[in-house]
């Protein structure tokens, strides 16, 4: 049936409209619409009526709601019956809820690769715990040899991904690499490079300085420029007891605010060049005594000047071995540390488990519990808001073929 | 436009069909079963021309109505257009599956009702009447059987039809003329 335009009706139409309701309701109507009136009681008259067996019939079953009722066969197709229904919610439950289960278990999966992946390339993160934090360790050790050891983070990770600015040092103190003490004379050395916040590079220079101070340790020199952004850097060159070198190295990687994105530890060992020297030292001390004794029983004046020449010769000697010894004992106790700091974003620090249940551990696994659960209800709302776009389009087709079939007919009929 | 309202026959009890905010949706249901189920034979009948499948119909209709009562949204029209909507697409889908033999259904049986005591002109109009009616589309039969058998309004049509009420009010008007002309000329 063509749809006609929305478009007031005309008042000769409406008034015939409404003497042909006021005929069916019974009332007088105009004389002038007393034909269409008469048309309209002889359509009435020709209402098809239904049969009393029909009626009681119908009455009976809707008495019964219809329950012991079947569908007449002839109209039959288009409802299911109550199991049926049932069966097809249970299935389309069951099958959404297997689907739940899938997603869970890919997202549980992927999830558990992903963090695999982050331990191995978050910087430093616990840097020198053996080779599992990705450091490069080496050591060698001998005489007059060097050796040393150094923790870096990948640089991706230094890039501070996970954008955590007010990360926690607690988990990012490199383990010192030091050499063995067995009485050898070694001089050590080290390189810290330090990433802080864009704001927080001052205060992690402060903090240097802070430790610096507490370890009796001396700052030979510092320049600290901050900007705010990300150019802002710091660098120290320092000098730090060798007897506590470690411990002060684990505070300065474990500065608040900061987190290590590399550290370099070298030793050299000088026990052969030290020996060297205090014999040096040794054997002028030893000569100035005997050209002393020289001196006292010489009793020419040619003699006399020799053994004073050779005598000054031995003083300078003993000066210069002297000196060089106190420098190195100075390299031996104070070990030259590099410190640089670079404002960047710092990494989130992972927790390792002390093994005991705390309250921040419980926190930490209930905001991942959350996480992982918006991110399951997120890809399980990218699964399914398509689908169920898809079967509203579908439904949407059935539909609309269904009505234009029924038309169809009419029109056929 | 006026409406009217109509009470099946032989249905004994008296509940409205306006229901109260406390009742159910089984007694809205009882109450509508109650004044439609002539209403909706009748005009499956005219539709179908087949009195049988009409009470086929029209039991699936109410059947599908009971299933389908706690669907029912006021604020898309009222229940008789509800129920008429589904009555039709039951007798619809009864005609695409009677389609091969919808030429072979015959005219509506002739129901005896026909008043012994009438005039030959009465009985003249009235098989005038019937002609015309025979020679009318399936469409416009759908309108007569809807406002003159079913006894909906106007604005009941539309909703049924998916049409406006005005447009509706136009089509009841031109079957109307297409009667009008058809039984004058064969008086």
């Amino acid at each position: 049936m063509r749809r006609l335009d929305d478009t007031p009706i005309d008042p000769e139409i409406e008034a015939c409209l409404d003497a042909i309701d006021a005929t069916l309701a019974g009332e007088p109507v105009d004389p002038r619409h007393a034909e269409l009136a008469e048309l309209a009681l002889l359509l009435a008259d020709e209402r098809p009526r239904p049969s009393a067996a029909f009626a009681a019939e119908m009455d009976a079953r809707v008495a019964r709601r219809f329950a012991a009722a079947p569908a007449p066969a002839s109209s039959r197709g288009g409802g299911w019956t109550r199991p049926q229904r049932m069966f097809w919610s249970l299935g389309v439950a069951g099958g959404f809820v297997a689907a739940l289960v899938v997603v869970v278990v890919v997202i549980g999966s992927l999830g558990s690769g992903t963090s695999s992946m982050s331990s191995s390339s978050l910087p430093t993160l616990g840097p020198v715990h053996g080779a599992s934090a990705g450091a490069a360790s080496t050591s060698s050790s001998g005489s007059g040899g060097s050796s040393s050891g150094s923790a870096s983070a990948s640089s991706a990770a230094s890039s501070g991904e996970s954008g955590n600015l007010d990360a926690s040092p607690s988990s990012t103190a490199t383990r010192s690499v030091a050499p063995p003490a067995n009485g050898r004379k070694v001089v050590q050395s080290a390189e810290l490079d330090l990433s802080a916040a864009p704001n927080r590079v001052d205060s992690v220079a402060q903090e240097v300085f802070n430790v610096v101070g507490t370890a009796g340790g001396i700052v030979d020199s510092s320049q600290v420029t901050q900007t705010g952004g990300l150019d802002g850097s710091a660098s120290f060159q320092l000098r730090l007891p060798s007897a506590s070198l470690g411990q002060t190295m684990s505070r300065l990687s474990d500065l608040p605010g900061a987190r290590v994105v590399s550290r370099t530890d070298n030793s050299t060992d000088v026990n052969a060049t030290y020996l060297s020297t205090q014999h040096a030292l040794a054997d002028a001390q030893t000569l100035r005594k005997a050209l002393l004794g020289r001196l006292a029983a010489a009793t020419t004046t040619t003699e006399i000047d020799s053994l004073k020449q050779q005598l000054s010769d031995a003083e300078s000697k003993i000066s210069a071995e002297q000196a060089a010894l106190r420098g190195l004992n100075s390299k031996i106790n104070y070990s030259r540390v590099t410190l640089v700091i670079n404002a960047g974003q710092t990494a989130a620090p992972v927790h390792h488990s002390s093994g005991g249940f705390t309250i921040g551990h419980a926190a930490h696994v209930a905001s991942r519990v959350l996480v992982v659960a918006a991110g399951v209800g997120l890809i399980a709302l990218a699964v399914l808001v398509p689908l169920a776009l898809v079967a509203a389009l579908l439904a949407w087709a059935a539909y609309s073929l269904r009505r234009r079939r029924r038309e169809h007919a009419l029109d056929v009929a | 436009m006026k409406g009217r309202a109509r009470r099946s026959e032989d249905v004994t009890e008296t509940e409205t069909l306006a229901p109260g905010p406390a009742t159910d949706s089984w007694t809205r249901f009882e109450a509508l079963y109650r004044t439609a189920r002539d209403d909706v034979y009748s005009y499956v009948a005219t539709l179908l021309r087949d009195p049988a499948a009409a009470e086929d119909v029209t039991a699936l209709a109410f059947e599908r109505a009971y299933r389908r009562r706690r669907t029912f949204d006021r604020r898309r029209g009222e229940e008789r257009a509800w129920l008429f909507g589904i009555a039709r697409n039951a007798a619809l889908d009864e005609l695409r599956r009677r389609r091969r033999l919808a030429a072979l259904v015959a005219d509506p049986e002739d129901t005896g009702l026909e008043p012994a005591e009438e005039g030959a002109e009465v009985a003249l109009r009235r098989t005038a009447v019937r002609t015309a009616l025979g020679a009318l589309s399936a469409r416009e039969r759908e309108i007569v059987a809807l406002k003159f058998h079913g006894g909906l309004s106007n604005g009941e049509l539309a909703r049924v039809l998916g049409v406006s009420e005005s447009n509706a009010g136009t089509l009841v008007f031109r079957v109307m003329e297409k009667l009008r002309k058809a039984c004058n000329e064969t008086a």
